[in-house]
């Protein structure tokens, strides 16, 4: 490439600089679309499949550079077709010659790092950050083949003196590829991306907007946060809010409360022994103890005198905890002394079935979408965060926390973004993490 | 086949036999400490003396191979109906390892229930029995309590119990042997109840 973007084969300087120009720019963008492409197909695929390969490579990759280990490289033993600068329009060629070397693929490979960062692409499954990271390569690509003669104007000579002083450069390479393997070693095990949100326990989502309860000096009160610019509402005092849309139900001394959270205008009330609503508008369900029983019932609050619907009963010193209700799909856990159990009923046939049983553990707080179930298993060495598809056998673990000191609580889910309440008893903190999958 | 307590107990009557024919009662008892019979393997007598460090395999009384039943943590101490008891002192625990006031709701050191982030009562785990409900769910086999052995272990008797089953494969994973069980079931694993009798 130094010897091809000359004024010579260009015919003066400006074609050059046009030339060089449009060579950076074409290999700028090959390599962003093909992270962007590796970050998607990572999106659709298990992020802990490829965290595992991307570690594994990475590791082999290291030994290769080192010397340690001969493994042969997937590559295109080619140059740049040099007839294009004969056959084409120079603007043609020199951004032809730049998505072909941006690629990475398309010619030779003499370290095995491009391989790595591929899989690395994979893992993220992030097409936006994936593209950003392989347009660093296209970039360096393009430096590669105007740097060398920023002093020289003797381009060949200057590459040769730089190879020269590369013998530190495989050992470099070899060290920051067993770095890579112990980053991805050790990110999250179960594959998702996990994030504090700060205080708060009782998630609540739907689409991007996130509601929790929280305790500010002594208060309960509830925060509901759209996505930005959108300012942040708090409803007080408030406890166990569920959302849809604008529409926000949550608890208070009285009962259960259904409000439009935008402009602070209430839509229902319903006054009496309530709790632990779940909204998808115009249904809603709740607990209901009268003492002796608690019920989860579900009810259309269009109506002036909603029928109510008993689902699920237990005695007192059982629980059904916190219910999930979102794309025609209502969950809940039982929990008795002999076990504990996750069920989901699907509203439109009317079927219910359990998604998870047991004897010994604890299966707890699930939130549901049309496709998915998220809840919590509690076991003595931590709990998990588990996440099936509906319909699938398969279960995932999204993300776990070890003891018995702090646990994982109550959960939302919306798309591929589980929130769940960290709680530590001991000292009262409880903060919202929210897992990307 | 000799079960090993039983040539261990024969190598240490033996032993103390010989040595007492040469010493006096009060020298014979000084030297006959429970070091001295702990590295002779006499399993029984050395646990009355140190309980507390018993070469059993993996609790005080235990010394066959047969590992313990699954249990909340780490010990498979129950009560005499089979449900997990905290191994250091015997206080109820749930299916967490939490322990429990009589009602079944998880206390904190002081007694008081556990809350959740709103102030609530944390719900009431599951509380089931290590050998008919987390064995039985865990290997999918019949489990029941069946037979006992006895040892004196911190000055208390101690009830070692075999949870059987009809599986050919103990919970090490290799062959089960017949043990105490009936019925043509066999030791899957052990379990253990401190009586608080003195001995």
């Amino acid at each position: 490439m130094v010897e091809t973007f000359t004024p010579a084969v260009c015919g003066s300087r400006s074609p050059q600089r046009l030339a060089i120009a449009l060579f950076a720019l074409a290999a700028l963008v090959a390599s962003a679309v093909l992270g962007a492409t590796l970050g998607f197909v990572g999106s659709l695929v298990g992020t802990r499949p490829a965290l595992i390969a991307a570690a594994a490579l990475a590791f082999l990759a290291a030994l290769r550079e080192a010397g340690i280990l001969r493994l042969p490289l997937p590559q295109s033993r080619r140059q740049v077709p040099e007839r294009w600068q004969y056959e084409l329009p120079l603007p043609l060629w020199s951004a032809g010659y730049g998505a072909g070397l941006g690629l990475g693929f398309l010619t030779f490979q003499p370290v095995a790092t491009f391989w790595v960062a591929c899989a690395a692409a994979l893992a993220l499954g992030k097409p936006a950050v994936a593209a950003g990271c392989f347009a660093l390569y296209g970039a360096g690509r393009a430096f590669m083949a105007v740097w060398p003669r920023h002093r020289e104007p003797n381009g060949p000579a200057a590459v040769e003196r730089l190879v020269g002083r590369a013998t530190v450069v495989p050992r470099a390479n070899a060290i920051v590829l067993g770095l890579a393997v112990v980053l991805l070693a050790v990110a999250p095990a179960a594959g998702a991306a996990v994030t504090s949100l700060g205080r708060g326990f009782d998630p609540a989502a739907d689409g991007k907007t996130l509601a929790r309860a929280r305790i500010d000096s002594g208060t309960l009160k509830v925060v509901v946060a759209p996505p930005a610019p959108d300012p942040t509402d708090t409803v007080s005092p408030a406890n166990a809010p569920a959302l849809d849309g604008d529409y926000l139900a949550y608890e208070d001394d009285q009962g259960i409360k259904v409000i439009d959270w935008r402009h602070d205008s209430p839509m229902r009330e319903l006054d009496g022994p309530y709790s632990h609503p779940a909204l998808d508008y115009p249904l809603l369900a709740y607990i209901r103890n009268d003492g002796a029983h608690e019920r989860l019932v579900l009810a259309d609050i269009s109506k002036p005198n909603p029928d109510e619907r008993v689902i699920a009963s237990v005695r007192s010193a059982a629980d059904l905890g916190r219910p999930a209700l979102r794309g025609g799909r209502l969950a809940w856990h039982r929990i008795v002394r002999g076990g504990s159990s996750i069920y989901v009923l699907d509203l439109a046939t009317n079927k219910r079935h359990a998604i998870k049983r047991t004897n010994v553990w604890m299966e707890a707080s699930p939130s549901v979408t049309s496709r998915r179930i998220v809840w919590v298993e509690h076991r003595p060495q931590g709990s998990y965060l588990r996440m099936k598809w509906l319909g699938s056998k398969r279960t995932k673990t999204l993300m776990h926390v070890r003891g018995r000191k702090t646990l994982l609580w109550t959960t939302a889910l919306t798309g591929r973004t589980a929130y769940v309440t960290r709680w530590t008893p001991s000292t009262r903190k409880a903060a919202v993490l929210r897992v990307h999958f | 086949m000799r079960r090993p307590d039983g040539l261990l107990d024969a190598a240490a009557r033996a032993l103390s036999t010989r040595l007492a024919s040469g010493m006096t009662r009060r020298s014979f008892l000084g030297r006959m400490g429970g070091a001295v019979l702990a590295a002779t393997g006499g399993a029984a007598v050395a646990a009355a003396v140190r309980p507390e460090k018993s070469e059993a395999f993996h609790f005080c009384g235990h010394i066959w191979t047969t590992g313990s039943c699954l249990n909340p943590l780490g010990l498979p101490r129950i009560d005499k109906n089979g449900f997990p008891l905290r191994p250091s002192d015997g206080h109820p625990i749930d299916n967490l390892g939490r322990p429990v006031n009589s009602e079944g709701w998880a206390v904190d050191g002081s007694g008081s229930r556990l809350r959740s982030p709103d102030g609530e009562f944390l719900p009431r785990a599951p509380r089931t029995r290590l050998c008919e409900d987390w064995t039985n769910e865990h290997y999918k086999i019949g489990g029941v309590m069946q037979g006992a052995w006895y040892r004196c272990c911190g000055g208390q008797v101690r009830k070692l119990v075999d949870c059987c089953s009809y599986s050919k494969k103990r919970i090490n994973g290799d062959a089960s042997l017949t043990g105490y069980c009936f019925d043509g079931r066999r030791v899957f694993c052990v379990l253990y109840y401190d009586s608080g009798l003195k001995c």
